[in-house]
């Protein structure tokens, strides 16, 4: 099954972090949201999608051209199933990882489904991104293909 | 193959020189640092309670970890090498040194004793080698209405307790503490709609413990002045403290005679006076900056990059793309070069004694062994004491 990740950055830590999941499985593509138009959608691939969230609880810039083209597009994505993972600093708990939040809603309400939890990493505490997203992605992609 | 050297390691060098090092993977980066460590305003300009921002360190990390990047640490530019030398050896010079200079208010009694630049102050809050302390005291007014204003607020406005996980030194909290301060007014010329604080943060002043805040003249609309609204009656019990927002106010003159009493401010026909013992402003930085193209090229195998080239605006992401597109100006030049220049091979000859990343890391383990529990890290404050520290042989 093919494995696509889609980062959403702004100050790039989600960036590094899509590339460690990418070289830490192996066979998978790495794309910024920002380059990646929703029409290219594939049903037969699984999407691991990791983005950070900023300023006042807002997508990251290179997630909001995305979000705009699947406002503008309004895809079905039925049959389209993904991963997500979430960056965030709990120093602003009332916008904690709203980027996670508002990427998964954009997905779900176009027919595509979430599988396994969508985990946050704290910015502000002591675990590495890393250390959270790498048993997390195992254990999701396991349990997709038993 | 070419050689590049950026100089400055705070983020604008070190973002450059993560987009040089995927644009031109043969390439030999190297950064210099007066200091003997890295990260420059990412370690001393974030605010000591902002420790998720300084989160973008671990990007950086990679880059002397695993990608090839060599740190050159306390090297001075016109002291241990010149930028001619570095000319000749290297196939592009990067210069990253952002600003470091308080701007003035440029009115009357704006030298005064008791009036500091938030450069100054940032400096001492966060341990930045040999920094003058900062005296601070009980009354203080604030000029600015952008995020450093904010961050300086915070720290003052925090109680001892309220510093948990930050790398705020013992020192300096009990200096803080110390100070007693009771009032903090923040004023700014803009309106409050106008204003460039961010949002997020003003909220942020809503989870202060023992602070009443006060909002004088916003009106408007908007999330900051949302946001701002949002702060209305914050009053916990007992709070030792209060700090007051006022929007549209010029300053016209610093009061006193061998220190400062009082700040006086004018919207139109009205003055507002503030009795105060502490002017801090926070208006910007200011220094001599090159004159570039858009591209940040100052003239052929020269550069520009963060707020060097672009003055002292805007946060992270910004200076991160800058850095991105000036990357991108530098690969094309360099496409069109030889390259071959000696580069590092020339720089480890002139500065043998340079700190190296190794060393950095000696600094950096000692830095977060030797802490308080409440707290991520103890700076090291002296720049002896840092050497002697990176300098430091192993037993092994």
């Amino acid at each position: 099954m093919p494995l696509a990740i889609l980062y959403g950055t702004e100050t790039g830590n989600a960036e590094m972090l899509a590339e460690d999941i990418a070289s830490h499985l192996g066979n998978a593509s790495v794309t910024n949201l920002a380059d990646f138009d929703p029409a290219d959608f594939d049903t037969g691939t699984f999407y691991i999608v990791v983005t950070s969230t900023y300023g006042d609880g807002e997508l990251p810039a290179s997630a909001q051209p995305f979000a705009e083209k699947m406002a503008a597009q309004t895809p079905d994505l039925t049959g389209i199933r993904f991963a997500i993972f979430g960056m965030g600093d709990s120093e602003y708990p009332e916008t904690f990882n709203f980027g996670g939040k508002r990427l998964e809603a954009i997905l779900t309400e176009a027919g595509a489904e979430r599988i396994g939890e969508r985990v946050t990493h704290d910015a502000s505490g002591s675990e590495m991104a890393d250390d959270l997203a790498l048993p997390w992605i195992d254990e999701i992609l396991a349990s997709v293909e038993a | 193959m070419h050689s590049i050297v950026i100089i400055g390691a705070g983020p604008s060098g070190c973002f450059t020189a993560q987009a040089l090092a995927k644009l031109l993977p043969e390439a030999r980066i190297d950064i210099l640092d007066a200091l003997p460590v890295p990260y420059g305003l990412i370690r001393y300009g974030v605010a000591p309670d902002h420790q998720g921002t300084k989160a973008v360190i671990r990007q950086f990390e990679r880059l002397f970890e695993r990608q090839g990047v060599r740190f050159f640490g306390h090297v001075r530019l016109g002291v241990d090498v010149t930028l001619e030398q570095l000319g000749d050896a290297y196939d592009a010079v990067v210069l990253a040194t952002g600003l470091h200079q308080d701007r003035l208010l440029g009115i009357h009694g704006d030298a005064l004793p008791g009036v500091i630049g938030s450069g100054a102050v940032t400096r001492a809050w966060n341990d930045y080698p040999d920094a003058a302390p900062v005296r601070i005291g009980q009354r203080v007014v604030i000029i600015g209405n952008g995020n450093v204003a904010v961050d300086l607020v915070r720290i003052l406005a925090k109680g001892p307790d309220e510093f948990h996980g930050s790398d705020l030194s013992p020192a300096n909290a009990s200096a803080l503490e110390a100070a007693g301060v009771a009032r903090i007014d923040v004023v700014g010329r803009s309106t409050a709609s106008a204003a460039k604080f961010d949002p997020v943060m003003i909220r942020e002043l809503g989870r202060l413990e023992g602070t009443a805040i006060h909002l004088h003249g916003v009106t408007g609309e908007g999330k900051l002045v949302e946001a701002l609204q949002g702060l209305a009656g914050h009053a916990p019990e007992a709070a030792p403290r209060e700090v007051h927002f006022h929007f549209g106010w010029t300053p016209e003159a610093i009061k006193g005679e061998s220190h400062v009493t009082a700040a006086r401010f004018r919207q139109g026909s009205d003055t507002l006076t503030l009795p105060c013992d502490t002017v801090l402003t926070a208006i910007g930085f200011q220094g001599e900056t090159p004159a570039t193209d858009d591209g940040g090229a100052i003239r052929p195998g020269f550069y520009a990059t963060g707020w060097l080239k672009r003055g002292p605006r805007g946060p992270i992401p910004e200076n991160r793309a800058d850095a991105q597109s000036v990357a991108a100006r530098i690969a094309a030049d360099l496409a069109a070069t030889p390259g071959g220049k000696p580069g590092r091979d020339a720089l480890t000859k002139w500065v043998p004694q340079a700190v190296t990343y190794a060393d950095w890391q000696r600094i950096d383990a000692a830095e977060r062994a030797d802490c308080p529990a409440d707290r991520c890290r103890q700076k090291i404050p002296t720049l002896a004491q840092m050497l002697a520290v990176a300098h430091q042989t192993g037993e092994s």
